[in-house]
């Protein structure tokens, strides 16, 4: 656990970076500390292992404060991970992620075998081993960081903007790779960042600062998206929050109806009976969503005829029902020719197809919930 | 041309070209050790560039010859004359190498160094110098081309060096001899570049590719 207790960094000239900050980082959690430029988010992130020091207040690592140990020493023990990936130009990528158990008097071998058991776990080839930073892209350069990062096994890792140097594609794809690392290692991460996306997707806990270093809102990102405290954290937040809210409800309980969801051996006539006024053809054998057909393209065809013979509409995307959110199916539905989200199963096979009107009481339903969660957590904690 | 008399004199030839290397090199690697330690410090601290720039700069503009003159009532008509002023004049192209070569490495390698817990010193050495390297050999090439040429004024004072060959060829009118210490500073400049690059090949696998 790291805790800052009124932490104050006051430059020279009198500039505030940060403003008798309190904040509470718990084990194994990641904290995302977001806020736009010159808030002190990023001040406040290595002032946790000694890059720069406070004027007031104290941080404490477990409860001993930073200031007991040697600098060389603390950092050792805590995983840095910055922007430009900062790799060593001279040294070869194994040598570089081996960078911190080399500092500690591990054999070569030793490293360079934890260096490749690494690689591995960030997703690259152990290939890679004797290649050179340079000869790598900004992603792979990336992920090197993060190995070089947790080589030694620090409890504790800090990230600067890790993924804010490289494009959109690459920068989720990061994300991913972070939070599945995170799902098994179970680190204490600090991560900086101006962008509230990234801050919502891997955050268990967003720390919003305002400028000048004082925090707005420290809150689950949920939280954050349903009840933000003041104007400046819902204009920050942005606009379309109650959609992206929605990435927090599962599908789970959403209700599906069968009766649109034909498939593509079966007759026209059948299809007339359900007097729908779109049907989800599927694949006979597999299942699988073929495409929405409306009852007017139906019109010309005889009764016996099956359903194949129609022209079908691509239904835009699908959602795979308890994996995917409310806010995928929402986004399904939305661009669904039919106006409904299809639901499949984890083997792609179309469950059923889900209305506004459904996905509506879905997200109700789910409010409703998240609101007796709340008051039973604020029972249970323990009153003073 | 009289080709004969390389052979008649091969040996006072091979120990004009020995002598004229050792004040050149001796000068550089002197350059470097000096330029070393003061360019470390002038990357660290801003201040103290300024004005080791200009003393440098300053000093360059000195003649050689000037410089040699200047010396010998300290040293006399010796070696350590000439290596001085080519060790000035080394200095003024080694360093402001050195200090270019640690203040171009970027600043998120040396962040980073630091905040994997190296220390000062050892990020320095480890980290820093290293990757100035190739920054650095190249300000050693020039002094070490320059040296070598420069070199042969110091026969003006009397100091053994291929510059003998140019001033004996002169007074008695023979080109051969001013020919053959022609192309013996030219070849011994390229050996010595074609040393330092094979040195800074052999120190910087990672920029190869």
């Amino acid at each position: 656990m790291i805790t800052f207790e009124a932490v104050t960094k006051r430059y020279p000239d009198g500039t505030v970076a940060v403003d008798a900050l309190d904040l509470e980082i718990p084990d194994g959690k990641t904290v995302v500390l977001v806020g736009p430029s010159g808030c002190g988010k990023t001040t406040s992130l290595r002032m946790i292992n000694r890059l720069i020091e406070p004027t007031e207040g104290t941080i404490l690592l477990d409860g001993t404060d930073i200031r007991s140990r040697p600098p060389a020493q603390l950092r050792r023990g805590i995983g840095y991970v910055i922007q430009q990936a900062g790799l060593f130009p001279h040294r070869t990528i194994e040598d570089n992620i081996a960078t911190v158990p080399v500092l500690n008097g591990w054999p070569r071998k030793k490293a360079r075998d934890r260096a490749a058991e690494l690689l591995t776990q960030v997703g690259l080839d152990p290939e890679l081993a004797k290649r050179y930073p340079h000869q790598l892209s900004g992603g792979q350069q990336q992920r090197i960081g993060v190995a070089r990062a947790l080589a030694a096994d620090p409890p504790v890792l800090l990230m600067d903007e890790p993924f804010s140097a490289v494009d959109p594609v690459v920068r989720a794809s990061l994300q991913d790779q972070l939070l599945s690392l995170q799902a098994e290692l179970r680190k204490t991460i600090v991560m900086v960042t101006h962008d509230i996306e990234e801050a919502i997707k891997v955050g268990d806990i967003v720390a919003l600062f305002r400028p000048h270093g004082k925090i707005a809102q420290v809150a689950s990102p949920e939280e954050l998206l349903a009840a933000p405290v003041d104007d400046y954290v819902a204009g920050f937040v942005g606009f379309d929050r109650g959609i992206r809210r929605l990435s927090f409800f599962s599908t789970g309980a959403l209700q599906l109806s069968q009766a649109p969801v034909l498939p593509a051996d079966a007759t026209v006539a059948s299809a007339r009976a359900t007097s729908e006024p779109w049907i989800l053809v599927t694949e006979p054998q597999s299942g699988g969503p073929r495409g929405w057909v409306s009852a007017g393209q139906l019109a010309g065809l005889p009764a016996d005829a099956p359903l194949g013979q129609a022209p079908t509409e691509a239904g835009g995307h699908s959602f795979t029902v308890g994996t995917d959110s409310l806010r995928a199916a929402l986004d399904a539905a939305v661009l669904s020719p039919a106006g409904q989200a299809v639901g499949l199963d984890g083997d792609r096979r179309v469950l059923g197809v889900a209305s506004f009107d459904q996905l509506r009481a879905a997200i109700q339903a789910a409010e409703v919930e998240r609101v007796t969660e709340h008051d039973r957590a604020l029972q249970e904690e323990p009153r003073p | 041309m009289m080709w004969s008399w390389i052979p008649q004199n091969g040996s006072l030839i091979w120990t004009l070209t020995l002598a004229n290397a050792k004040l050149g090199v001796l000068a550089a690697v002197f350059g470097l050790i000096i330029s070393l330690p003061l360019g470390i410090l002038a990357a660290r601290w801003r201040w103290f560039s300024a004005p080791v720039l200009t003393v440098v700069t300053v000093a360059y503009a000195i003649p050689s010859l000037a410089l040699f003159i200047a010396l010998i009532p300290a040293f006399g008509l010796t070696d350590t004359t000439v290596i001085i002023a080519l060790t000035v004049f080394s200095l003024c192209v080694i360093l402001p190498n050195v200090i270019a070569g640690l203040q171009g490495v970027p600043a998120p390698v040396k962040q980073a160094a630091t905040a994997m817990g190296y220390g000062p010193v050892r990020r320095l050495l480890t980290v820093e110098l290293p990757l100035a390297v190739p920054v650095i050999i190249a300000g050693l090439r020039i002094a070490v081309v320059a040296g070598i040429s420069l070199a042969s004024i110091g026969q003006l004072i009397g100091v053994s060096s291929l510059g003998y060959l140019f001033i004996d060829g002169l007074q008695r009118s023979f080109p051969t001899e001013i020919w053959v210490g022609l192309v013996l500073i030219i070849v011994l400049a390229l050996v010595c570049d074609l040393i330092l690059v094979s040195i800074r090949w052999a120190l910087t696998p990672w920029a190869r590719s």
